[in-house]
Order: C-alpha cells, then structure tokens, then sequence
C-alpha cells in the first residue's frame, strides 16, 4: 500500500511536483516560468524548492544564459517515484 | 499521515489542474502549435494551388511559408526559452544541420525521380518534411511526432485516390485535421 508523502504534499510542493513531472524525464523549466505558472512569489517558491531539493526530489541548476543569470529545476528519478506513489496513495484513500 | 477522501480528491484536482496547465504553456509537447501553423500554411497553400493559376499560386505559397516560418521560429524561442533539455544546447546545430542535408537529399531525390507533375513534386516534398518531423521526434520527444504517420498515411491516399483533386483533400483533409488536431491537444490534452 503507498503512503502519502508529507514534503510533498504541501500544497505548493504539490503542485511544483505536478509541473516537473509533466516535463519530459532531463527536461528543466526556468525559475521565473514556474514562478509565474505556480502564480507564486520569489521568496515562496524559492523556500520550497530548497525543501524540494533537500529531499532529492529535484535539482537546481544555476547557469548563465547570454551572460544572465538563470535558474533551472528539474525533477530528479527519485523525485518522479516519490510523486507517482503520492499519487497513487491519494487514488487509494478515495477508492476506500 | 492521515487526510480524508474530499482532501485526497482536492489533491488529486489540483495535480491535474497543474499538470494541464504545464502541458498547455510551457511543456514541449507545445508542438500542438506546430501542427496548428504548418495546418494553416497546408491549407491555405494547397487550397491556392487546387484553384488558382500556378504562377498565383506560388506567390501565396511564398507568403504563407515565409508567414510560418515567422510564427514557428517565434513559437520555438518562446518554449526554448523556459524549457530546455540536455539535447537543446548541444545538438541544436546538428540539429539544424539534418534538415539542410535532408533539403539537399530531397533536391536529389527530385531530380533523379523527374517527378512528371506537381502533384509528385508536392508529394515528395511533404515526405521528406514528415520523416524530418518523425526524426525529431525520436530525438526529442515520441510525443512531438507521432502524428507525422496519419498524415503521411493521409497524404499518400490522397495521391493514389483522389489524384485529380489532390490538392484540394490535402488541403481539407490533411491540413484541416492538422488545425484540428492542434486545437484539440490544446484544450483537451
């Protein structure tokens, strides 16, 4: 039986976990892309990505793109089973 | 951890909200906008070449893929820019390079085969663009290209079926459902 995931299931985590999983496996999105896709402010996601990343759920990429500084997260193998198992223990609590 | 089933159901909710909304803004399964653009160019060019006189023709055809280009290369920046992959920055040379070397297999192709009409000419041409298509899609994404195989399955029914209204049904049946299919992976996916 899957058990629910208590870092993930925050629900801004969750709907960060949402985002990346829906990514093609490798694929990272920008800071600011999800930022604006979460419709949530820099300190806010930024804290929860730190939870995220400690977690091993996802990875941060700090590069330079035409000399600017970016941020890219992507989630990691670990991260995308951690998530299918939340899901799949959430559809078990509904089905009971 | 202990939530009740409405909590769950919530959860449940706001993941699919959250993961259509990916889909629809910045995943690269985007290409629904690809499909859109190149159903549009199909559409209006074959339409001008089913019933304006060829010279006509080739001058709407210049406008609407000049018109595409524009739209598709705009398109790509914007999903390129918030999206990338481990392929994105290394291969996009090699990438770009494929398709002239296809362009260049495509000329040859053509002038071994003298096609005898510009039906066989198109034909071959929107061949060469499809297996391109199915090419990046290996590369990228199995879910950016697997509708090259309907429509090049379209296309060739059309060329042996209906050959004397060719252009017509790869206008309306080929770049209709390419629109269509489009709009449907935008709102529905």
């Amino acid at each position: 039986m899957a058990e629910l995931n208590e870092i993930i299931h925050q629900s801004v985590r969750l709907r960060i976990m949402a985002a990346l999983t829906t990514l093609d496996t490798d694929n990272e999105v920008d800071f600011t892309a999800l930022r604006d896709l979460l419709e949530v402010t820099d300190g806010n996601l930024g804290a929860h990505l730190h939870k995220l990343e400690e977690a091993g759920y996802i990875a941060v990429t700090k590069t330079f793109v035409e000399r600017k500084p970016r941020t890219f997260v992507s989630a990691t193998s670990a991260g995308r089973r951690a998530f299918r198992a939340h899901v799949a223990a959430l559809e078990e609590i509904i089905k009971k | 951890m202990n939530i009740s089933p409405s909590e769950a159901e919530e959860a449940l909710a706001a993941i699919q909200k959250m993961t259509r909304r990916t889909r629809h803004t910045i995943s690269s399964s985007g290409a629904y906008i690809f499909l859109i653009y190149t159903g549009m160019i199909w559409l209006v060019g074959f339409l001008a070449n089913q019933f304006l006189p060829g010279s006509q023709a080739v001058y709407v055809w210049a406008a609407v893929s000049l018109l595409g280009s524009a739209l598709s290369i705009s398109a790509g920046l914007r999903v390129s820019k918030h999206v990338q992959g481990p392929l994105t920055g290394m291969y996009g040379r090699r990438i770009g390079l494929f398709w002239v070397l296809l362009a260049l297999f495509c000329i040859g192709v053509i002038a071994v085969a003298q096609p005898i009409d510009g039906k066989q000419f198109t034909l071959i041409i929107i061949l060469f663009v499809l297996v391109g298509q199915a090419a990046m899609s290996l590369v990228f994404s199995f879910s950016y290209g697997w509708w090259t195989l309907p429509i090049g399955a379209l296309a060739l029914a059309g060329y042996f079926l209906m050959p004397a209204y060719f252009y017509l049904w790869m206008a309306v049946l080929v770049g209709g459902p390419m629109i269509l299919l489009g709009l449907i992976i935008h709102w529905k996916w």
